[in-house]
This record gives C-alpha cells, structure tokens and sequence, in this order.
C-alpha cells in the first residue's frame, strides 16, 4: 500500500507544473497547476507506469470534492483494479 | 432534405423512429487485425450495401463518410425538384462538414502496415481527407459554386448549414448542398473515445439525473438550401425557412461548456424571429447525456427564454439515434424541421429519475403533439464552438 502510494505520489509530482514547494498527502490541489483534464492524464500515466486498470466514467463524478493531494489518491486507491 | 441515420437510412423512417420514441441503440463488437476487440453501445446504421453498390465504383472506394453523405444528398436533390445544367451547377454551393473524415481509411491504413507490414490502400489519402464526401457530392451533380467542407466537432453539422446560408445571403450562390456526415464506428476511434472515460456505460440517458455519458452514432444529414425568390420562382417546395443563425465561441475550455457562449448562440440565431408564443417552439438540444452539458444547456435556455422557458418543448434525440458527431447538427437540423412539419415534438427517450438541475419539459419517453412555430437546432461542440439553427413554418 505505501509502495502503491509512493508511486501515485510521483506521477501526480511529474504533473503539477505549477507545484513549487514539497509534495506531500497534505499539499492542497489548487497548487498542483492542474486543470481538470490533468486528473484523466495522471490515471493514463498510473494505468501505463503501474500496469492496473482504473475504471471510471467522468459523468459519474468519481472525483467529487477534492481539496488535497490524499483525497485524490485514495479516490485512485478506490478506482485502481489489480 | 435527406438523412442516413441510426434510426432510419430515410427522412420518412428516420421521423417514423422519432416519433415513436424508438430507440437504435445497440451493443456491439469491434474489433481489429483479428486481435484486438471492443464491445460497446453504439448507434450504426446497417443495411446500406445495396444502396452503396448503386453509387457506382467511384464511391464504392470511398470512405463510408462520404458514401453516407452522398446517400443523404440523394435524397434532398431528389426532393428539391432541382435538376443541375451548367448555370444552375455555378450558382450552387456545396458545404459538407465532417469531424473526423475518413476514420475507417486510417483505421484500416494502420492495421495494414503495423500488423500486416503491408501498403494501405492506394487511394487511402483521398479517402481519409476531410472534404472527400463535399467533393464526391459535387461531382455526382456537378455543383461548380463554393464548395469545401468545414469541421468544428460536434457543431459541424450546423455550422456547415450556417455558412452555406450565409454564401446564399451573400449572392455567391444560389443554392446549395449543405450538411454533414460521420463514420467512425471503427475499434481505433472507439477506443480513443472509451479512453476520455465519457461514454455511456449502457445508454444515453440526457437530462435524466442516472445519465452517464455519449452513445456514438454514425450517419449523415444534408439539407438543400435555396434563396426564396429563386426557390419560389421554379415553384420548389418549400418546406421551411431557415430563419436565423447563430455562432460563437466559448473561448474558456476544451472540455467544459459554457453557459454563456450556448445562450449567446441562440439568442444570435433568434435575432429577427418573432416568437409570438414559446409554447409553439421546440428546442432540439445538444443534449448529450454528459454530466455537465445537460444542466448547462438547461440554463442557457432558460437565460434566453426566461420565465417562458417552461412554455417549451425540449428534447434530445441523441437519446434515440446517438451522438452523430460532426454529423449531429445534420440530421438534428432535420428532426427539427420534421417536428415543425408533423406537429410534434420528438421525444427524449430512456429518460428516468429526474435531475433538479435540469427541469425544462424535455417530453420524456413520448412524442407531444404541438402546434409549432419556431424549431431551434443546438450544438455546443468540444473546444467551445457552438452553432444553432432557427427554422420558421412557411
């Protein structure tokens, strides 16, 4: 699980342009530099770099309210099948 | 008019569909170099092999976007009454959008050499291009006026029919072949479509609180467009007006529509219509059964309408025949035109728990009867472009 979360974290860090301070579960998304399209990107990289399926439909709003990095890995953590 | 769609290859079928709240939408399997495989729900249209031999071997090695448009303007050219001699070939235009082309070509092109380390096929480029199916149409008739085809997604259809009226308006032509086609129900382009995570997981559902996405279709809608007196003058019949026109950009997000740039679409397009009662216009929506469109739209049209939005009939007929892509303003136009025509609005089917955010009256599941005036056509297309159509009773 935290090998898991260790990599989920380096793929969000290759994607937050914006980031200019540590990553961390705490770091809010708003200062990732993200847009919402960027969500989609980082599973494509987790789906191509951690070789599972991440299932979703975006209609269905598996990304709800999101206001850290650890809500958007442990809505990946949900979404990620093995 | 004339249309190829899921619901039928034929105006009067495809209104038979409408009406009936029939719905063509099916699951089925793609698949590519006898390996790879997709199964999804789409909306195809089936059965046209025989209509495609009769083409002729020109258009039997096109693309399946231009054979679906040159079907479609069989149709309106045949009902238009309008037979093409040297003067009437030079004053018409031929504008047939697509969103993609030639998809199947590529598909096909790219199995060959990846998989089989063989050529595509010879003709391959002059299939895959985007203009293919306007210039096919213009060679069958010999259309010699401003012709090319234009392609903004999802808002192809109409824009293509906007700016052939507006060639018209303008004196370069007049008349024209007008509308659009798309094919795309191939397993590369499904699975670039499967990979945005937008589409539906068994139906499309529009405006329904449970809706989950796009259903795509395939198809194509061709409207033959004609300045009135010229129309009048041959003693054409006539079957509506084209009353307005209306385009603009978002300008904010690829993805993510914008409520201001729909609603200032169609106000644009009802400039110069007098809607004497909002209760006689019909709205066929863009309505894609995506999670952010329909509510959107929702409000768009009430900022246009205001307090008679509820007077209105709304409804989405991609819950019947699929989202047609580049092709959608082209038979949606179309539906918009036959509800003006019959007297009744289509209905927007598979509707089922209601959305709070979405509470015009979008005719669930079964056709209404209404005397109508006023039909509008909306599309808001990925990347912000939007386009809507107003079509009056004459």
């Amino acid at each position: 699980m935290a090998e898991m979360e260790a990599s989920l974290l380096e793929i969000i860090k290759e994607h937050a342009v914006g980031l200019t301070g540590e990553l961390s579960r705490d770091t809010p998304i708003a200062d990732l530099g993200i847009d919402s399209f960027s969500v989609v990107e980082i599973i494509y990289e987790v789906e191509e770099k951690l070789g599972v399926e991440v299932p979703f439909n975006a209609n269905e709003n598996p990304f709800g309210e999101m206001s850290s990095v650890g809500d958007l890995i442990d809505a990946l953590n949900k979404l990620i099948k093995n | 008019m004339g249309a190829v769609t899921p619901l039928g290859a034929t105006v009067a079928d495809f209104w038979s569909g409408l009406s009936t709240g029939r719905s063509a939408i099916v699951r089925r399997e793609f698949t590519a170099a006898d390996k790879y495989s997709l199964t999804l729900p789409v909306a195809p249209v089936d059965g046209l092999e025989e209509r495609i031999k009769g083409l002729g071997v020109s258009l039997m090695r096109a693309d399946r976007f231009s054979q679906l448009a040159v079907l479609a303007a069989e149709e309106a050219v045949a009902q238009s009454g309008i037979a093409f001699d040297e003067e009437t070939g030079a004053r018409t235009a031929c504008i047939i959008g697509t969103g993609i082309g030639g998809q199947s070509t590529f598909d096909d092109g790219y199995v060959a050499m990846l998989c089989r380390e063989r050529r595509p096929h010879p003709l391959t480029i002059l299939k895959v291009i985007p203009n293919a199916a306007a210039s096919h149409v213009s060679i069958k008739y010999g259309v010699r006026g401003p012709s090319f085809a234009v392609s903004s997604a999802c808002a192809t259809g109409a824009h293509a029919i906007g700016v052939c009226a507006e060639l018209i308006k303008s004196g370069a032509a007049d008349a024209g072949i007008a509308g659009a086609s798309e094919a795309i129900l191939c397993y590369g382009a499904l699975e670039a479509w499967k990979a945005m995570h937008i589409l539906a997981s068994e139906t499309c559902r529009p405006f329904s609180k449970n809706r989950n996405g796009l259903v795509i279709g395939e198809g194509a809608g061709v409207l033959m467009l004609e300045e009135e007196e010229h129309a009048k003058k041959r003693g054409a019949n006539i079957l509506c007006r084209l009353a307005g026109f209306g385009m603009n950009a978002d300008g904010k997000d690829m993805i993510n529509p914008d409520v201001n740039g729909a609603s200032g679409a169609m106000k644009l397009a009802l400039k110069g219509v007098k809607i004497k009662d909002s209760a006689a216009v019909y709205i066929n929506a863009h309505g894609t059964g995506t999670l952010l469109n329909d509510p959107t739209e929702t409000r768009a049209i009430r900022s246009v309408f205001g307090a008679d939005a509820d007077k209105l009939i709304v409804s989405s007929t991609k819950s019947m025949h699929g989202h047609l892509l580049g092709a959608a303003g082209g038979i949606e136009t179309i539906a918009a035109i036959l509800a003006l025509q019959n007297g009744v609005a289509p209905p927007t089917a598979n509707y089922d728990v209601p959305d709070p955010e979405c509470d015009l009256d979008y005719a669930p599941n079964n056709a209404k009867e209404r005397d109508l005036d006023v039909a509008l056509s909306n599309s808001f297309a990925f990347g912000g472009l939007n386009a809507v159509v107003a079509f009056e009773k004459v």
